[in-house]
């Protein structure tokens, strides 16, 4: 039997050695994964988080990342907000390039607003940060293509203007991209040339297979030590770490299904890198669509409800941590000191019977909803409150694009959903999830002393003095169990031992400037 | 030696399980069938769990004596699954197969008896779905109608009755001019009787044959329709759904893809098996 | 003949057309709308929403819709792909166009000879425990889950000897697993066909004539036997090729490889319908133009099938 496998081997080996040889892997350039195709390379339409992925190795904005998640300085050295308050001049980095050689300066970032905002663009993600921006609105409706709160004062320094405070915007994340490439290249230039000032130029998209970038010499911050980075597109996290293991991959950021291979498997045991993700999880409850939500016992009940625990080491591995909050550890204005939400089953209990609903007697059905990647999760809950309080609980598996419009329109009922941060910054989370006008306020809780503290926020630039103001506002939430926190997922990659200076954020990985590859 | 190749009427007579019994590969086949068919009406009631119950304390666990084929992901029993994910891809192959078989049947009858522009309808549907390569027509269903165990059916029956049709209508031609049936036509016989008396019985073996062998391609396009997430769903359990998501497991918790690995693979070779013997059976051409 | 080969060209084309009417109809009917998969988090702003509608021209009626598609058949472009940006379905497809054609040859030039090779082999030891065996092996071999078996080999000849890349496309290596995967079922197909045929010929006179007159069996079996089995198998070609069309989906998804199947199944999820439609239509085209070109061989090999293979 063995020698038969060894023959097998050989021969199979035989064969490989007559086909020709395989493309050999270059020993500078660094392979990874993605999960799909990016559904743009350009950092206007830029809206998802795979073009994300790439991008950020390619663009860069007024700050970035350290290997801790802070923020630092990057395209812009400094920044002094106006005596109003209402706007920031910013004194730009002098020295960097573009990837066309042109040099970087405040034209280039009025210009990247400006496009953002050009309705015909379809400005992505980006553009959402230029609401307060005075003369946005006009741009926005075709009147204009000139954005009237943004001066160009000299070569490297650049005024913008607000029409109500905004501290956090020189945190945005702006892409910039050069003002001479449309230009250059014409309309269509996104595939064909590189805008950025990244330590990577964009150099092929080959659609299905991956996406390449080459190094960039003359990168402000010193040109990088590998030649460039591969993104191969690998839509199963199984195949993704099957080719890393096998070496077709240096480095694998590993999808949720897969972290339990990886976590049980004695041989990734120091090639593993982890980090909190920047997203909080939460069970959204509508009060509007379902009336016994409108009492505050039957919330908390459904709160005390499930195990976080059990979900954490039975359900994700021990990859994850219960979430007592509403914002993640590793984002500027998390509270640590937030008390434990308990597991308790007999207290749950009692309040539903308090609430009128005893053993869940009275309560209408519900269906819990989400897509099917989280059918397992939805899966538990309905088994949970089912068993536990009762309550007449179905699974409801829906496609993703509708789903997320009903949500946004306020008409789920019952719903685990995540947040990402798009900055370091809680106010990410608390302004955007549960803020009363926001429309990714889904589960449509609203409370006017929470958005008072929240609209304070966004004019306080004293970071120790906002943050306070996050925490009060936080508690609020908290306490009127207007929602229950689930879990902070673990992020888990995988890097292999030649390669050094990968780092992973609680924002993912960040940009592989600093990576080397030896042989 | 060699009997006509319109034999009037196909009885499967005594000799018929004689030849039966002396093809090992139907014996085989029908062996395994009678268990997995026994297994997904009884064994329901006779799993010691349930199979949709959810225990995240007690998942991941490997085989042993309380789990027989341990437990998934979820903490529910993978053997309680297997038996109910048998039953549903019997639910599913028969459902299809009594539609198809309805549907080919009467339309190829109906095609081949009254021609014309009958036939040219009948004819030409068939034609256009055999221009679709098979899964990929019913992807597209499956698509439209959304994920779901109706879904499948409906799918799977769209691919599978134009091939009924279109055998039925040959064999019906290949009647059509025989004595009996001039005579029956003249003698003013209805259609509906024609058909059922005479056309039905002479028909039923090959059809039979072609019921047989197309089990193993349903139950097998139902589970690759689960495995590419377009199946049916969740809570119901399906060999291709349970397969799919125990392969990424499969180097910590191999029993997860294996189990159900095995119940389709042996669920298949038995009617493979059996399809293969009742062809050399009941085909009157091949008989050695 | 060639009138013949006109006729039922002409055909194929109204065959086309009505596939490309049911693919329109059907995408219409299937849950969840690309604006809404496009806009993800962002649904609900209405200007944005009524913006990509005017762009992907949604917003005017089904019936300038489909002609607006016709349209852009007859340019080559197919239409806009809605999953990316600016870009045309012809550059999405582009890049994939040969890979599933070139799984299915490949493993259809594998298949039928070894079919033909396993089923004369059964067939000649009928009934014995050999034909018992390969019968076995073959049914085993398309009755194992092709996605199961994927996984065994990937396990097997990637990670274990390291001789075969996990997934991906590009060199001669990459086509060996999958291509192992796609040969199973024909071949088996196939080979029962051949053993199904071969035993049929055998029975007939001319050849216990030419066994009588003391040719040696393996001539026998190969010159004349085979020759009258050669016909039928090429009727199911067309079968065959149609089975491997769909196994692409599967095996494209399984190791990776950027072909029109796995595109086909991310399009579908990501409600990106002109390039579901478009593959939808070429893999029906390619499919009924093999299918053609098998019947036309099979007309023009007819007559001397009725001289040869004379009714029992």
């Amino acid at each position: 039997m063995r020698a038969g496998t060894k023959l097998l081997a050989l021969c199979a080996s035989a064969l490989a050695l007559t086909l020709p040889a395989a493309a050999v892997s270059q020993a500078a350039e660094l392979r990874t994964n993605i999960n799909a195709d990016p559904a743009m390379v350009d950092p206007i339409t830029y809206s998802e988080l795979i073009a994300g992925d790439v991008m950020a190795n390619v663009y860069e904005g007024f700050v970035g990342l350290d290997t801790e998640g802070n923020v630092i300085p990057a395209l812009a050295e400094s920044w002094e907000p106006h005596e109003d308050g209402l706007g920031f001049r910013f004194k730009l980095r002098s020295g960097v390039k573009f990837h066309s050689g042109r040099s970087f300066g405040a034209k280039d970032v009025k210009y990247t607003f400006e496009q953002l905002l050009i309705p015909g663009n379809r400005g992505g993600l980006n553009a959402e940060y230029l609401d307060t921006v005075v003369g946005a609105q006009a741009v926005k409706d075709g009147k204009t293509t000139d954005l009237e709160g943004v001066t160009v004062v000299d070569e490297l320094t650049l005024d913008v203007r607000f029409t109500k405070a905004d501290v956090l915007f020189p945190i945005y994340p702006f892409y910039f991209m050069d003002a001479g490439i449309v230009e250059e290249h014409g309309a269509d230039w996104a595939t064909k040339a590189s805008a950025g000032t990244g330590p990577f130029k964009f150099k092929a998209w080959n659609l299905g297979r991956d996406v390449q970038l080459e190094a960039f010499a003359d990168y402000w911050g010193g040109a990088p030590k590998i030649d460039g980075v591969r993104f191969l597109i690998v839509p199963s996290g199984d195949t993704a770490v099957s080719m890393y293991e096998a070496g077709e991959l240096d480095v694998v950021y590993v999808d949720t299904q897969t972290i339990r291979r990886v976590l049980k498997d004695p041989q990734f045991k120091d090639e593993m890198l982890t980090a909190p993700a920047a997203q909080i999880r939460y069970l959204g409850m509508n009060q509007n669509l379902y009336e016994p939500f409108k009492d505050i016992r039957v919330r908390e009940a459904i709160c005390i409800g499930f195990d976080r625990d059990a979900m954490v080491d039975g359900l994700y591995d021990g990859a994850a941590f219960p979430l007592y909050g509403q914002v993640t550890p590793g984002v500027a204005g998390y509270n640590p000191d937030l008390p434990a939400i308990p597991y308790d089953p007999e207290r749950a209990k009692k309040l539903l019977a308090e609430a009128g609903y005893p053993n869940g007697e009275g309560l209408p059905p519900i269906k819990v909803t989400d897509t099917e990647p989280n059918k397992n999760d939805i899966t538990y809950y309905a088994n949970q409150f089912s068993s536990v309080l009762g309550m007449p609980v179905e699974v409801e598996i829906v496609e993703r694009g509708s789903h997320i419009k009903r949500m946004n329109a306020g008409e789920v009922p019952f719903f685990p959903w995540g947040w990402s941060a798009g900055y370091p910054d809680a106010l990410y989370f608390l302004s955007q999830v549960w803020y009363g006008p926001s429309t990714y306020n889904r589960s449509r809780w609203q409370n006017d002393a929470f958005d008072a503290l929240i609209e304070e926020a966004q004019g306080t630039a004293d970071a120790k003095a906002r943050y306070a103001l996050y925490n009060k506002a936080e508690k609020i939430l908290l306490d009127d169990w207007g929602t229950c926190p689930t879990t902070v997922r673990m992020q888990v990659a995988l890097v292999k031992p030649n390669v050094e200076g990968v780092s992973l954020t609680p924002f993912r990985f960040l940009p592989f400037g600093d990576a080397q590859v030896t042989e | 030696m060699a009997a006509p190749s319109t034999s009037q009427t196909a009885r499967p007579g005594s000799d018929f399980f004689l030849r039966f019994r002396r093809s090992r590969n139907a014996m085989i086949g029908s062996v395994i069938v009678a268990f997995v068919v026994l297994m997904a009406l009884f064994g329901p009631l006779l799993t010691p769990h349930d199979p949709v119950k959810v225990n995240v304390l007690a998942s991941w666990r490997a085989p042993d004596s309380t789990h027989w084929m341990g437990t998934d992901a979820l903490g529910r029993d993978v053997f309680s699954r297997i038996v109910l994910g048998g039953r549903v891809s019997l639910i599913v192959s028969m459902s299809v197969l009594a539609v198809t078989l309805t549907i080919g049947t009467v339309l190829g009858m109906c095609a081949a008896y009254f021609g014309g522009w009958v036939d040219a309808l009948v004819m030409r549907t068939v034609d256009i779905i055999f221009a679709f390569p098979e899964l990929i027509f019913a992807i597209l269903v499956a698509a439209v109608l959304g994920p779901g165990t109706l879904t499948v059916i409906i799918a799977l029956s769209m691919v599978w009755w134009p091939g009924i049709a279109r055998l039925t209508r040959s064999l019906v031609l290949g009647l059509r001019h025989e004595m009996f049936i001039e005579a029956a036509i003249v003698s003013g016989t209805p259609a509906h009787k024609i058909m059922r008396r005479h056309f039905l019985p002479n028909i039923v073996a090959p059809l039979i044959v072609r019921a047989s062998i197309g089990v193993g391609f349903i139950i097998m396009a139902e589970a690759t329709l689960s495995f590419l997430g377009i199946g049916i769903q969740e809570p119901e359990p399906t060999w291709g759904a349970m397969i799919r998501d125990g392969l990424s497991q499969l180097r910590t918790d191999p029993h997860l893809a294996l189990f159900a690995s095995l119940a389709l693979g042996i669920t298949m070779i038995g009617f493979n098996l059996l399809g293969d013997g009742l062809r050399d059976v009941l085909d009157p051409k091949v008989r050695n | 003949m060639i009138e013949y080969a006109a006729r039922r060209l002409a055909g194929l084309l109204g065959v086309w057309f009505l596939a490309i009417v049911i693919t329109f109809v059907a995408v219409q009917f299937v849950p969840g709308d690309p604006i809404m998969a496009l806009l993800s988090d962002r649904s609900g702003d209405a200007d944005l929403e009524a913006r990509l509608r005017a762009d992907y021209g949604l917003d005017r009626p089904l019936p300038v819709q489909f002609l607006d598609y016709l349209a852009h058949i007859a340019d080559g472009t197919f239409g806009l792909s809605f999953r990316f940006a600016n870009t045309t379905v012809f550059d999405v497809i582009s890049g994939g166009l040969l890979i599933s054609p070139i799984l299915a040859i490949t493993a259809i030039l594998i298949a039928v000879p070894l079919g033909v090779v396993l089923g004369v082999f059964a067939a000649q030891r009928a009934n014995s425990w050999a034909d018992t065996a390969v019968i076995l092996g073959l049914v085993s071999g398309i009755s194992i889950p092709n996605f199961a078996m994927a996984a065994f080999l990937v396990y097997l000849l990637s990670i274990k000897w390291s001789v075969l890349p996990v997934a991906g496309w590009g060199t001669p290596q990459h086509l060996v697993m999958p291509v192992l995967i796609l040969v199973i079922p024909p071949t088996a197909y196939v080979a029962r066909l051949t053993r199904t045929y071969m035993l049929e010929v055998l029975q007939q006179d001319f050849v216990r004539t030419a066994r009588a007159k003391g040719l040696r069996e393996r001539l026998v079996i190969y010159r004349h036997a085979l020759k009258n089995t050669f016909v039928p198998l090429l009727t199911t070609v067309g079968i065959i090729f149609g089975g491997l069309l769909s196994g692409t989906f599967v095996v494209e998804t399984i190791f990776n490889i950027p072909g029109l199947g796995r595109l086909a199944i991310e399009s579908i999820f990501a409600r990106d319908y002109p390039v579901t439609m478009t593959i939808v239509l070429l893999f029906t085209m390619f499919y009924s133009i093999i299918n053609l070109i098998v019947d036309l061989a099979y007309t023009a090999l007819d007559p001397r099938i009725r001289l040869t293979n004379t009714k029992a």
